[in-house]
């Protein structure tokens, strides 16, 4: 299971180019850069402008995220059989990774809720319910 | 494979990447957080990210920085910054 827009909001996103669409504080929309820090409720991105980096701290709830996932990844959008496993294990949180615009080859752009997000980084891709131990 | 596994695979490219880069903090960051997660998924961890990293401080090593590698008789000693040492043994 590669990193594909299902699995995205499951899948490791420290790392992943990444835009805030939709934000409540108008300041933070528009930001571009990479994530590398993720906590439960917020994703940290390093913003680089020209040469010197800056490391922004974004809420996850109240703001919506473009992930841009590149090479192999792009080209299974088809198989949306993990799209209602994903329901399953996340309840609550509104199913809105539309695997819209792919602008040229090779780079499909996910746009997630934050509140999809939020749970532990490391907790996020479990698929069993809430006790794992059984 | 499933996520957990290339979620670890990730995490090593990117501790590897920051620790590169100096950022020895954030590339501990990301060891840590692959270890969460082989643990709460119940993975073993890849051979090379068990002998690049640290067990008692999470720092990714590189040796000639910020690790010392020696070989002694039928075994590699590996010295961290933070003084702790990892052996794993050789053929040859």
């Amino acid at each position: 299971m590669a990193l594909t827009p299902e699995t995205l909001p499951r899948h490791e996103l420290n790392g992943l180019p990444v835009r805030v669409v939709d934000s409540d504080d108008d300041g933070r929309v528009g930001l571009e850069g990479r994530v590398v820090i993720e906590t439960t409720n917020t994703l940290s991105i390093e913003v680089r402008t020209d040469g010197e980096s800056r490391v922004v701290t974004v809420p996850k709830s109240g703001s919506t995220f473009e992930f841009a996932i590149t090479d192999e990844a792009a080209d299974s959008t088809k198989e949306s059989g993990t799209t209602s496993k994903l329901a399953d294990t996340q309840p609550g949180g509104t199913e809105r990774s539309a695997p819209s615009d792919s602008a040229g080859e090779g780079v499909a752009y996910v746009t997630v809720d934050g509140s999809r997000l939020l749970s532990r980084p490391a907790r996020r891709t479990e698929t069993n319910g809430d006790s794992p131990w059984q | 494979m499933d996520v957990a596994a290339e979620r670890i695979d990730r995490l090593h490219d990117l501790a590897r990447a920051a620790a590169a880069d100096g950022e020895d903090d954030r590339a501990r960051y990301y060891v840590r957080l692959a270890r969460r997660v082989a643990e709460r998924n119940r993975l073993e961890l890849p051979r090379t990210f068990r002998r690049f990293t640290c067990d008692s401080c999470d720092a990714y090593l590189r040796p000639g920085t910020n690790a010392r590698v020696r070989l002694q008789d039928g075994h590699v000693v590996v010295t961290c910054d933070c003084g702790s040492h990892a052996r794993y043994p050789y053929d040859g």
